[in-house]
């Protein structure tokens, strides 16, 4: 269980000082799927970098399962990230100059995990498993970065904007691997959009304007990555 | 204009480089053109000896550091070149797409000769500092004819403005071969992968992967590091083992040379690594590889290198010492014969991984503190 509790973020300093989250107050079960819905600058990407532990906050609390991360030192952070969290972001950054395996072998060590190939073939990519970055199209790419997050075995696997690079045939495609996995693995997921369609597909829509959740709907009539509009 | 006038500062490195060369080659090219104005009144084959030697020495002496000074500065001017192409391939892929040629963009690359510039400068001034100590320390034999300091304009042409015309044009051609790609590549920032030679046999953990593809990826910065251990290695010993051979000014400005030479490379050199692979530091960090880990994939794959740099500066240092002492000087009386000076090579190599090490320890601490929301805010 994520526990957020008046979660504040500050950005600039003196003139400039923007409140980018204002006193936050969230939960999410284990194995849910949220996404956080908000236009551009609503502070939905400070929120999944807060509650990630990539980026430091200025008041309130996080803890997973009873445990604050909100005062962990660099040290203890990435303890704590190795051992619960993966990411997928919406540029891939996949390391260029290792091929397919080698990346997702990147997510695999940490979790001790030395069957890649699952992971691989999960994501469709066995074929090209050889293949460098540079020779797979975006799609493809993003599915490298999904097979790479997945085989860390997550408790919960952060996205941000992970279909944001692709078009509509690879995003639906990509997305319904991601949803078909995490309901296979049971992993907590909690991804950042501004595609509204999208957030059909979760069990929980939240949605953020201005550093702050205007709403939070428990998704009933749930949708496949093929179902919704785009 | 591509490249700043900034930019052009950047390549302290090569000024820095340079300028150790010239100083070096205006010193001995100075005094050998002074040498050869009183040929004529050297006396006696002691004196002859004497004199060919200094002619020799000169003449090695110049063609080592100025010769092996220069080509490190243009191995370093290729690499920054490269690199200013890597890093902004963005904005000159627009350039060309709005219809900027490649000679037009590369044209603005001549400004890193300005760096040549300063650094060939300030050696050859420099040099007029160090010359009075050098002259009265050659003039102290009564062998050879009493020489006096004049300056010859034709140095400043030779040493100070034809590198820097040289290097200006080889900048430029250089660039016009490293811009003739396709301009989506360079706007999409696409480098080409050599699959066979970057992605070798399988070795089964992503560090020992991430290492080698490290290093695979930017060789020139091997050869620095490699470089920086030599400078470090040969210039030092060298300047304590000939205490016999030559003076202590000499010995001393040796010993600077090897120093800055060393620190600069390998200033340079290890900054560079850490900028290139900063995405990938801050991925393996998002993902919770420790500092220790990120510090052993990206900075320890250049510890062969710096050891064997090592161990070939001490070869050539002994090499080079014993061709003087055995050849250069061998009709010249009462020089002693060169042997290997074992207790300052254990010094230098305990100096050295101190050194190194630590400088290494240091760079890894600066790794952690490169701050992961900076790959998220692309």
């Amino acid at each position: 269980m994520i526990q957020i509790k008046n979660l504040t973020k500050y950005y600039g300093k003196d003139q400039s000082l923007f409140k980018a989250l204002d006193e936050i107050s969230l939960d999410i079960r284990d194995g849910e799927f949220v996404v956080i819905l908000g236009a551009s600058g609503s502070g939905k990407s400070t929120l999944l970098n807060t509650m990630s532990g990539l980026e430091t906050i200025d008041g309130g609390s996080i803890s997973y399962d009873g445990l604050n991360i909100e005062n962990m030192r660099e040290k203890e952070l990435t303890k704590f990230r190795k051992e619960n969290t993966a990411f997928i972001f919406q540029q891939y950054y996949l390391l260029p100059h290792l091929n397919v395996e080698k990346n997702v072998r990147m997510g695999a060590d940490l979790a001790g995990n030395k069957d890649i190939l699952p992971y691989i073939k999960a994501v469709g990519l066995e074929e090209k498993r050889k293949k460098f970055p540079s020779e797979l199209s975006g799609g493809e790419q993003q599915r490298v970065a999904i097979a790479r997050a997945l085989a860390k075995k997550p408790k919960v696997l952060f996205l941000d904007e992970p279909t944001g690079a692709l078009d509509e045939k690879t995003g639906r495609s990509v997305l319904d691997y991601i949803i078909k996995l995490q309901k296979e693995q049971g992993f907590t997921m909690i991804m950042v959009t501004h595609n509204a369609n999208i957030a059909e597909t979760a069990d929980r829509i939240i949605r953020m304007n201005s550093g702050k959740i205007v709403d939070s709907t428990t998704n009933n009539v749930k949708k496949t990555a093929y179902e919704i509009g785009w | 204009m591509v490249v700043s006038f900034k930019n052009s500062i950047k390549l302290f490195g090569i000024s820095i480089m340079m300028c150790c060369a010239i100083c070096v080659c205006n010193m001995f090219m100075n005094y050998l053109i002074d040498l050869k104005s009183v040929e004529a009144l050297v006396d006696g084959p002691a004196g002859k000896a004497l004199y060919d030697a200094y002619i020799s020495t000169g003449v090695v002496c110049c063609a080592c550091s100025g010769g092996c000074l220069s080509v490190t500065s243009l191995v370093m001017l290729f690499f920054y070149i490269k690199h200013y192409i890597d890093s902004h391939s963005k904005q000159i892929g627009i350039l060309k797409a709005l219809g900027y040629s490649n000679f037009k963009i590369a044209k603005s690359f001549s400004i890193f000769a300005l760096s040549i510039f300063i650094g060939c400068l300030l050696g050859y001034l420099l040099s007029f500092a160090i010359m009075p100590m050098y002259y009265h320390m050659q003039n102290q034999t009564d062998l050879i004819p009493h020489v006096n300091i004049n300056i010859h304009f034709e140095l400043f042409a030779i040493l100070v403005l034809a590198p820097t015309i040289a290097f200006g044009l080889i900048a430029i051609f250089y660039s016009v071969k490293k811009l003739n790609q396709p301009t989506v590549n360079l706007i999409k920032g696409i480098t080409k992968t050599k699959g066979k030679n970057t992605d070798s046999k399988d070795k089964g953990n992503f560090v020992k992967e991430m290492k080698s593809s490290v290093l695979k990826s930017r060789k020139t910065l091997v050869f620095l590091i490699g470089l920086s251990s030599f400078c470090f290695s040969a210039m030092i010993q060298m300047s304590t083992s000939m205490d016999e051979l030559a003076s202590v000014m000499m010995g001393l400005m040796i010993f600077i040379i090897g120093v800055i030479l060393a620190f600069t490379t390998l200033y340079i050199a290890t900054s560079t690594v850490i900028r290139f692979n900063q995405k990938n530091i801050a991925m393996m960090r998002v993902f919770g590889y420790d500092g220790f880990s990120c510090k052993r994939a990206v900075l320890d794959c250049y510890r062969p290198a710096a050891y064997i740099g090592f161990a070939v500066g001490t070869l050539y240092q002994f090499g080079l010492l014993k061709i003087m002492v055995s050849v250069v000087f061998k009709d010249v009386a009462n020089v002693p014969d060169y042997k290997f000076d074992w207790p300052m090579f254990f010094i230098t190599l305990g100096a050295f991984i101190i050194i190194y090490e630590g400088i290494m320890l240091i760079y890894g601490y600066l790794m952690r503190k490169i701050p992961l929301k900076q790959i998220m805010d692309e």
